[in-house]
């Protein structure tokens, strides 16, 4: 069994009559990327400023590498890294002394050429000589990642990271933190990108109203609540529809297509064989798995939009 | 210490970058020296300040004073015969003092009765002075008038020059004012920035410690004050021949005043929400301690119960100290402010560094 880096019980957070983060239990293991994926107002910053020793709970526990994050935080400061939402850099820093700023905080020595690495690491070495107030929204955010790496933490916060960056620079960050998934590095990540989750996280939790909803790696997830396969049969005409039904299958049909859910515990192999043997009739076939998206509509009942839940 | 020095270089950097920081620790102060230096050196023709010490007490001495008062070039003032009139002199730095010794009545009328030799008065102060020299004038006139024929004489003793002008009571002055305004303005509003922006979080989540962070704060607005007296010193002796020195008890004042001043920046800033209302407040705190600690007049000029008020400003203590170290020589009244300031800076320090929250709510 891996360590626990990141142990939870019971971690509340009330604001007036709100329960911000409520009763969450969660544990993160060394090397692990993890991602809390939720709309607005669920409570992730709320739970990430706990685990950074940020805030304090209301209730609850948590620990970090072992320690609690209340009592003895500066035991482990040292060996984590943080990215927080609303990152800002200090206006009159260039990137280059931001970063060897952030070195001497963790008692590092640091060469200009490592100060060079990490610029060009998240993109930012042509922006050596610009204050930190002229910074893009973008370039603010990479620049807060590399100030986050330069401890060369244990445990990564990216609180976040990606949130009004245009595809590119995201799929630029997503390298990075792929990166430092593949160098053994812990990260817990905050999103409100399904595909963020998806693409990055070893294990996913969905949180709303302070809960979490459900956790699981991406694919056990999808294979538990997507909702199984959608199998989509062309030109199957009518014919086609009423002899799924009598097999017992829920099918929409549209356009001479059938579409047929397929349920989550059956093989799509094992389907195509019963509907080629029942002699149903169609020209091709095309099939679309569920992803992260249909979990999240299935289990929280709405879609999210940058963040912003549409039920 | 490597992560206070690594705070202490990004900060400086960073202040030194923001001109308006810059201009307030390092060129503000100059100004106000060239400006008020321009209006108070003036000689002008007000009275000179006279203590007299009567230790004869006799008619002649009254008479004497009386005639002298007439004149009206004088304020006169009247010391107690107990006092060491000329360690009085030197401490008070009077330009010129007065003194009728004892058997002066007799001498007096012996002399009427043409029986001895004219008594006589002694001028005590700095002969150099254009004060002492326009005194001693009158004062042997009215002496030389005392009778019909000559009775009395002032004679002059020479107690070496105080030297003391408005320029050596403005610039420490100043100094100590300039030693509270930069960091307590600076550090009440940075003090709200960085909870607004975030930066006392991103602090938070990095091994540095509040107490570094403070200590680093502390470090650079000394070393910017030390630059400040530097230019002062060279502006306040090329500009207006000033007499003061830097003295090692002045820099141990101005460490402690910036300790302490940062301090009370520090705890301000915890209360106020944003930058523009911290600094309104360091304003409203600032400005009236500038005037009421004697920087501008002397603190013996006011009205006693703003004396009292002046009492209780810390500032004064800093100004006074400065002043005593840098202007009169006397460590020893430097030492007592030194004591209080520091007991004063410690007790704020402490609760500023209690008040202060890098945690979110
Ligand atoms: N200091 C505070 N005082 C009062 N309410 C707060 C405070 N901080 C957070 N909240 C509330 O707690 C809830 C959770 O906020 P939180 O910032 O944790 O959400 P989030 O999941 O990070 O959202 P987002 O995706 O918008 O960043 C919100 O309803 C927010 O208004
Ligand atoms: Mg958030």
């Amino acid at each position: 069994m891996a360590e626990v880096v990141l142990d939870a019980k019971g971690l509340t957070k009330t604001y007036g009559d709100m329960n911000a983060v409520d009763n969450l239990d969660l544990q993160v293991f060394k090397g692990e990327v993890y991602s809390m994926l939720g709309p607005n107002g669920a409570g992730k910053t709320t739970t990430v400023e706990i685990l950074e020793g940020l805030r304090n709970p209301t209730s609850g526990t948590a620990k970090v590498f072992g320690f609690d994050v209340q009592k003895d935080y500066d035991k482990v400061r040292s060996r984590v890294g943080v990215l927080p939402q609303t990152f800002e850099p200090w206006d009159r820093i260039r990137p280059p002394e931001a970063i060897e700023y952030w070195a001497g905080l963790f008692g590092r020595k640091i060469s200009k050429k490592e100060i060079r690495g990490l610029l060009e690491m998240v993109d930012l070495a042509h922006k050596d000589n610009v204050w930190g107030e002229r910074l893009s929204g973008g370039e603010k955010r990479r620049l807060g990642i590399a100030m986050a790496l330069v401890g060369e933490p244990e445990l990564i916060f990216l609180d976040e990271p990606t949130t009004g960056l245009d595809p590119q620079a995201r799929r630029g960050l997503w390298e990075i933190i792929h990166a430092l998934g593949d160098a053994g590095k812990t990260v817990f990540l905050t999103t409100h990108y399904l595909e963020e989750a998806e693409n990055l996280a070893d294990r996913v939790s969905i949180m709303n109203k302070g809960k979490t909803v459900v956790s699981g790696s991406p694919e056990e997830l999808v294979n538990l609540y997507g909702g199984g396969t959608h199998v989509v049969l062309k030109s199957a005409g009518e014919e086609g529809f009423v002899a799924l039904e009598k097999l017992g299958y829920k099918s929409t049909f549209h356009n001479r297509d059938v579409t047929v859910h397929v349920p989550a515990l059956m093989r799509t192999k094992d389907f195509m064989a019963q509907i080629n043997q029942s002699g149903v009739a169609y020209k091709d076939f095309e099939t679309r798995r569920p992803s992260l998206e249909d979990v999240f509509f299935n289990m929280v009942g709405g879609r999210m939009e940058e963040g912003v839940l549409k039920q | 210490m490597s992560r206070m020095i690594a705070d202490f270089k990004a900060f400086g950097l960073a202040y030194l970058r923001s001109r308006t920081g810059f201009f307030f620790a390092l060129i503000f102060p100059v100004i106000l020296i060239l400006v008020f230096g321009a209006i108070f050196s003036q000689t002008g023709t007000q009275k000179i300040d006279l203590p007299v010490q009567d230790l004869d007490n006799g008619t002649w001495s009254q008479t004497y004073l009386a005639k002298l008062n007439a004149t009206g070039a004088f304020t006169i003032d009247m010391i107690s015969p107990d006092v060491d009139f000329n360690r009085y002199i030197k401490d008070e730095l009077k330009v010129l003092a007065l003194q009728i010794p004892s058997g002066f009545n007799e001498s007096v009328n012996n002399a009427t009765r043409g029986h001895g030799p004219p008594a006589t008065i002694i001028l005590k102060g700095d002969p150099t002075n254009t004060y002492f020299t326009v005194g001693m004038g009158v004062a042997n006139a009215v002496a030389l008038q005392l009778n019909s024929t000559v009775v009395a004489m002032v004679q002059t003793e020479n107690l070496g020059s105080p030297q003391y002008t408005f320029i050596d009571f403005f610039v420490p002055g100043m100094i100590a004012f300039t030693a509270l305004t930069t960091p307590m303005f600076s550090m009440s509003s940075i003090c709200s920035e960085y909870r607004n922006r975030g930066f006392f979080k991103l602090l938070g989540s990095t091994p540095l410690k509040k107490s570094e962070w403070l200590t680093a704060k502390i470090l650079w607005y000394t070393v910017l004050m030390l630059a400040s007296i530097a230019i002062m010193y060279v502006v306040g002796i090329a500009a207006f021949s000033a007499h003061f020195t830097i003295t090692p008890m002045a820099i141990l004042l101005v460490i402690v005043g910036v300790f302490l001043f940062t301090s009370f920046g520090m705890f301000l800033g915890v209360f106020v929400s944003n930058p523009e209302s911290a600094s309104a407040l360091a304003n409203a705190i600032g400005f009236p301690m500038m005037f009421l600690s004697g920087i501008f007049f002397q603190l013996e000029s006011m009205p006693a119960y703003l004396q009292y008020i002046a009492k209780a400003l810390p500032l004064t203590y800093l100004a006074e100290g400065l002043r005593a170290t840098m202007s009169l020589g006397n460590d020893v009244v430097a030492a007592t402010d030194l004591v209080i300031l520091l007991i004063s800076g410690l007790i704020l320090f402490m609760i500023a560094a209690r008040a202060m929250s890098w945690k979110g709510k």
